[in-house]
């Protein structure tokens, strides 16, 4: 016996000694005299190319390596001028000319030229990847012309006035430096997965896939620095677990976080040394019904749906963090109008709509797929469950992963009676929602509701080629009326955007045009106390 | 075997509903931009020649690439395999070397406080959620005590070794780096006692159930009778015949552990083969859950070799009839 307890007490003594203390770390990180920020973010960076692809990390890291032609900047976004100083735009918004900067200059000490802006946009229409879409349908390689070395012109196969909400996401790369790690033919694909080409105000220092990614700032940044207390760079290490996350930035390890649940955030923001930047988004979330199949084809039946479900309910999931939808366009988007009359929970009045569908006593069951793991959206589920009872419709709760639901959306036949889908438009031009709602997007996750109105569809096509806002203003308020009164979605809310933020990052600017935990890193500064 | 493993991952990966390449091409991609990365890899011929295709890369040591990440998939099985790897080793090690003793006790010491605690510790093991344990492992020990690394594999000033073996323990001792090794161990200590536990648990109970079963046998009793001392009959003689079925669970728990490290990971933000294989699913990316796949068969197949060649080692009477 007395053998055991000595073997016992070796073993824990061995475990504690084996144990090394690790004292927590500072608030933020230092290399030599810089301050580098810490984001702690749940998802890779698969790959850095502005060519081939985007998602909120990506972009991230996108806009801290690269430059455009034009940024987003602030709230309401609004466009500036960056490597163009500034641009006009022919009478009937076909003819684009910019005029560039003369003291741009990529990392590699190139000057940022009206050839390299070309070829950037060819290649990404060549790559036919990415933002290629945005542009495609109206940008061919052969109407852009370098006048000179400062000037560049596009021509578009036909007007199209939304074309500078999409210069944003139109990165500039260095085509020597491209071109000199092109592997066959691939123009530069498989070297700018990981490496950067661009003039951003960052350049890349490390970069450990699926591990951490460290940009540093780039001293002498043709711009210019917002402020001299700038950060010196940005890790962004990957943690992929909520939990982990909250408590990285409790302990200092991460300056900012992103991705909290509600409550989380909330527990956080009351923790001294931290603060929850809280913004309304433009993040819609609806419930798509597919108006093509039956059941939900009944107009009347989707009415009934839209006016019994408690909307309140979808602001104290996200603990008050979230505002209602007014209209099927996003409040950040231009032109919005709050639509007279959009569905609020109103018992009689769904029960009034359902009395006039095919199923005036109910007694069907309607299938809500959501994604499977997200907690707020089987909320949703249980709530239409309770709301639509009191109609005598049955609801069915399906958990889908991503790509199960994607492929169920993409094709009338397989589309859901209601799916739960949120969107980020890409653009605050209301041609970027309006368009989610034409015959051309089907197939496309947020198109789930096949919506069929020629004469929306018409008002889209038009209003998308007039060169006047005054011209255009008129016809989206008249597409998102259109669209209200067709009820193809239960139109939900704007989930708020937050982040957790130790207190000495400052200069924090948010844009709701930007993705989902997306933040700007080039105004942040790091003020140590 | 393993093109029996091959055919069946590509058969499921390629049943799952959902089209990669519109995955790939992202949310808002059109028709012809999902046709153009389609076309790219290969997804737009029939099966039958996308298999043919897959089977002759695999013989060239080409497993295709990642739709996802847009890397070869054998770059990223180089990348993500041996932290895994390290992880997996590591917990069985030390599962084994905590486990097996301390079921050993508990069989010695039947019905007694340490049978009771260490019976008490293998239910645990097997019933408490490793993702749970390890939750709050990380906020005990590394958010409220401070003691250890919260996640990842090393500080975030610090640089890797240049790989030699992409191990890191094995690289950082290689090029005499003995801070990072320090480091690299201080982030290891939480995932693997995490990962460990479970598997201990197991290795516990079957070597307990083992040990109290041989400990009735005749050549036992023989032994203790002719005077050799209980330290030497249990160690030297119940134990070594106790060991065969263990090791059959240390073989199987190592091919489960292998790939089952997803939760862990994902915990510990521990950059494996696991949270590779679960990005790729949830993407639809074949290419990747078809690689590691072959890559978890073959080290399963591997272990259990290794475990048979054990039995011969344990058991002389194993090892001669395979020879006769």
């Amino acid at each position: 016996m007395k053998t055991v307890r000595i073997l016992l007490l070796g073993l824990l003594t061995l475990t504690l000694l084996a144990t090394p203390a690790v004292a927590p770390v500072p608030a933020f990180e230092r290399a030599g005299d810089r301050k580098i920020l810490v984001f702690a973010g749940r998802q890779e960076v698969p790959t850095i190319d502005p060519s081939v692809k985007y998602d909120w990390s990506i972009r991230m890291m996108q806009q801290a390596l690269y430059d455009a032609l034009v940024k987003y900047v602030g709230n309401p976004p609004e466009i500036v001028p960056w490597l163009a100083e500034r641009w006009e735009v022919s009478p009937d918004a076909k003819t684009w000319t910019f005029h560039l900067v003369k003291n741009a200059r990529f990392h590699s000490g190139d000057p940022v030229t009206a050839e390299a802006v070309r070829w950037s946009f060819a290649r990404t229409l060549k790559l036919n990847q990415g933002p290629a879409w945005t542009l495609s349908d109206f940008l061919k390689e052969d109407g852009i012309k370098v006048l000179n070395d400062q000037t560049i012109q596009f021509t578009l196969t036909q007007p199209y006035a939304p074309f500078l909400s999409w210069v944003p996401w139109w990165y500039v790369m260095n085509p020597k430096q491209v071109m000199a790690n092109e592997q066959a033919g691939d123009l530069g694909q498989k070297w700018l997965t990981d490496n950067a080409a661009g003039s951003g105000p960052f350049k890349i220092k490390r970069w450990q896939q699926g591990v951490l990614y460290e940009i540093e700032a780039v001293d002498g940044y043709w711009k210019g620095w917002p402020s001299k207390d700038h950060v010196g760079g940005v890790i962004l290490k990957l943690v992929r677990e909520s939990a982990a996350q909250r408590a990285a930035l409790l302990r200092g390890e991460a300056d900012i976080v992103e991705g909290l649940s509600a409550d989380d955030y909330d527990q956080v923001a009351k923790t001294p040394g931290i603060v929850v930047p809280n913004f309304p988004g433009m993040t819609t979330f609806g419930l798509k019904m597919n108006t093509q199949k039956a059941p939900t084809n009944d107009a009347n039946l989707r009415k009934a749906v839209a006016h019994a479900f408690d909307y309140d309910s979808l602001i104290k999931i996200y603990n008050g963090n979230a505002i209602l939808q007014t209209s099927p366009f996003p409040n950040a988007t231009r032109g919005h109008v709050a639509v007279p009359g959009f569905p609020r929970q109103d018992l009689a009045k769904a029960k009034e709509f359902l009395a006039k569908s095919a199923y005036p006593n109910g007694g069907i069951e309607l299938e809500y797929v959501y994604v499977q793991g997200l907690e707020e959206e089987r909320k949703m589920g249980l709530v239409l469950i309770d709301n639509l009872g009191k109609l005598n419709l049955k609801v069915k709760m399906v958990p889908l992963t991503w790509p199960n639901m994607v492929a169920r959306g993409a094709k009338v036949e397989s589309s859901p009676d209601l799916m739960a889908v949120f969107t980020t438009p890409l653009s605050t031009d209301p041609d970027a929602v309006a368009y989610q709602y034409h015959r051309n997007s089907y197939g496309k996750y947020y198109a789930s509701s096949f919506y069929q109105n020629a004469d929306v569809w018409g008002l889209i096509e038009r209003a998308r080629t007039l060169a006047k806002w005054e011209d255009r203003a008129p016809l989206y308020a008249d597409i998102q009326k259109r669209i209200a009164a067709d009820a193809p979605e239960l139109f939900g809310m704007l989930a708020n955007r937050r982040w957790g933020m130790r207190d000495h990052v400052k200069g924090f600017v948010f844009s709701p045009v930007r993705f989902t935990g997306e933040v700007d890193v080039y105004p942040l500064t790091i003020v140590a106390k | 075997m393993l093109f029996g493993l091959l055919c069946l991952t590509f058969a499921i990966s390629h049943v799952m509903p959902g089209d990669p390449a519109r995955l790939a091409a992202g949310p808002d991609a059109n028709e012809s931009m999902v046709e153009t990365l389609r076309a790219r890899y290969g997804l737009d011929r029939p099966l039958g020649v996308q298999f043919v295709r897959y089977l002759g890369g695999v013989v060239t040591g080409d497993l295709g690439q990642s739709l996802r990440s847009r890397n070869a998939v054998l770059d990223d099985l180089v990348r993500y395999f041996p932290n895994t790897f390290e992880l997996v080793t590591l917990a069985l090690l030390l599962a084994v070397v905590v486990g097996v003793p301390l079921g050993m006790l508990s069989a010695v010491y039947q019905n007694t406080w340490i049978d009771h605690v260490t019976r008490v510790v293998s239910v645990s093991g097997v019933a408490l959620p490793a993702f749970w344990l390890g939750l709050m492992l990380q906020l005990l020990v590394g958010l409220y005590l401070g003691w250890l690394p919260l996640g990842g594999r090393l500080g975030l000033t610090a640089t890797p070794p240049a790989p030699i073996t992409h191990l890191l323990f094995v690289d950082a001792l290689l090029r005499g780096e003995w801070r990072t090794f320090a480091d690299a161990v201080a982030h290891a200590v939480l995932p693997v006692v995490t990962l460990c536990f479970p598997a201990l648990a197991s290795i516990m109970r079957v070597n307990r159930a083992e040990m109290l079963e041989t400990l009735r046998q005749d050549y036992i009793v023989t032994a203790r009778a002719q005077g050799f001392s209980g330290f030497r009959v249990v160690t030297r003689y119940a134990l070594r015949n106790a060991m065969i079925p263990t090791f059959t669970m240390i073989g199987l728990r190592y091919g489960w552990m292998l790939g089952g490290t997803v939760l862990i990971e994902t915990v510990f933000d521990w950059p494996g083969i696991g949270l590779y294989a679960v990005n790729a699913a949830v993407s639809s990316d074949f290419q990747p859950i078809m690689g590691v796949t072959l890559v978890i068969g073959l080290n399963f197949m591997l272990a259990n070799l290794l475990v048979d060649l054990a039995y011969g080692w344990l058991d002389p009477r194993i090892r001669r009839a395979s020879v006769a």
